[in-house]
């Protein structure tokens, strides 16, 4: 074999790993609505609800509960992804690339800024003040941000083709989530602060993915994602939750309180699949850029469907089978790519 | 903070409409054959790059 073939071979072996890992981030998001449903019913979550809904309404114990979620969240991650770089002998690496502030970690950092606060708080406030399929549905939206920012930014080649394909996952994710985001919207008496919180899940995600790229350039993914969590860590536990506490809400109140059995193994199965979902979405960004990569991530919705109607046995509606069908079609004209076509991901 | 009767009610009647067995038990199941399967592959992943 001369070396040109087997230099294709390799290029077609990063390729199908590519997309493997950006399948593995798409059926971990969607188990992952398993516990991040369930958790909230639980105590202390449930009672800390209560309490602040009683005093300032239920949109705003809605968001206050979820910062407190969302920070057990960041911490159960924290867990797994330890794990994973143990399994994978990176702890050398993560020492090395914390050294490297200014050339490397300071991407992962900031990205954490942009994934955390921004897009997971706005994402709970869509949530809260207008309706979860609209949330789902602007969530969505963050590969189109993603491919446009890494193409205009570092210059990522994305083809037609990769776009199409984009755009039909995006079609299917509408499809799956339009009954109840027609109805949500139909309500009339929407906030705009919900837009405001849309705007900020699909923005918040799409820069999160281009800044990650930026980093992956000189950084490996596991180490990179276990630091881009460590400042989320920072940002919620270190700032947000202590504001929110001297703001007056019972933020460590209830933060003590979680320490019960049956809540920290769903926190647990939560940082899980977070955890590794995040991290296969981040090692799928160098081997096929961002726009494929959060494009293919983007099946979470189909999969948060399909795990939903397995372990809660709520029955999809046709909307659902046809947004599924569309999320296929789409999957299938980007995994069909030539993987010629991607031989270089930046410029010509 | 022990689980109220309440709480316990709601967390069990997730999985009342389930098709599958055992579904409170068989989400974690699932998680966890995901997550290895995952882990193994980054394994190989290392070793071949």
């Amino acid at each position: 074999m001369d070396l040109k073939a087997l230099k294709k071979q390799e290029h077609q072996k990063r390729v199908k790993y590519g997309y493997m890992w950006a399948f593995f981030c798409a059926v971990l998001w969607g188990m992952w609505y398993i516990p991040g449903t369930t958790v909230w019913v639980l105590n202390p979550f449930d009672e800390m609800y209560g309490e602040i809904a009683a005093g300032s309404g239920d949109g705003m114990a809605l968001v206050i509960v979820a910062v407190l979620i969302t920070a057990f969240n960041a911490l159960t991650v924290i867990l797994a992804l330890t794990v994973w770089n143990g399994v994978l002998g990176k702890f050398g690496e993560m020492k090395r690339t914390v050294k490297e502030f200014h050339p490397c970690s300071k991407w992962f950092f900031l990205a954490s800024i942009f994934g955390g606060p921004m897009a997971i708080l706005g994402s709970f406030i869509a949530m809260g003040f207008v309706g979860g399929a609209f949330a789902a549905v602007a969530a969505l939206m963050y590969p189109v941000i993603g491919s446009i920012l890494a193409q205009k930014w570092y210059g990522e080649k994305i083809s037609k083709r990769a776009y199409l394909g984009i755009a039909f996952i995006i079609a299917g994710g509408i499809t799956i989530f339009g009954g109840g985001l027609l109805t949500e919207l139909g309500s009339g008496n929407v906030a705009w602060i919900g837009y405001l919180g849309g705007l900020m899940a699909a923005a918040g995600w799409g820069i999160e993915g281009a800044i990650a790229g930026k980093g992956l350039d000189i950084a490996e993914p596991d180490v990179g994602l276990t630091l881009r969590f460590l400042g989320e860590n920072i940002i919620w536990w270190i700032i947000i939750v202590p504001i929110l506490a001297i703001i007056g809400f019972p933020m460590f109140k209830y933060a003590f309180m979680a320490f019960e059995p049956l809540t920290l193994l769903v926190l647990v199965f939560a940082g899980i699949t977070f955890g590794f979902c995040y991290v296969t979405w981040y090692k799928s960004f160098p081997l096929i850029g961002v726009g494929r990569g959060q494009g293919i991530g983007n099946l979470y919705g189909l999969f948060a469907v399909i795990f939903i109607f397995l372990f809660f046995g709520d029955v999809p509606s046709w909307t659902i089978l046809l947004g599924g069908a569309l999320c296929l079609g789409g999957s299938s004209i980007m995994f069909s790519e030539d993987t010629g076509e991607m031989e270089s991901l930046r410029g010509d | 903070m022990v689980q109220t009767q309440a709480a316990m009610e709601a967390y069990n009647a997730y999985w009342v409409n389930s098709p599958l067995p055992a579904a409170d038990v068989l989400w974690m199941v699932a998680i966890l054959i995901v997550a290895l399967v995952a882990l193994w592959q980054a394994r190989t992943f290392v070793s071949q790059f």
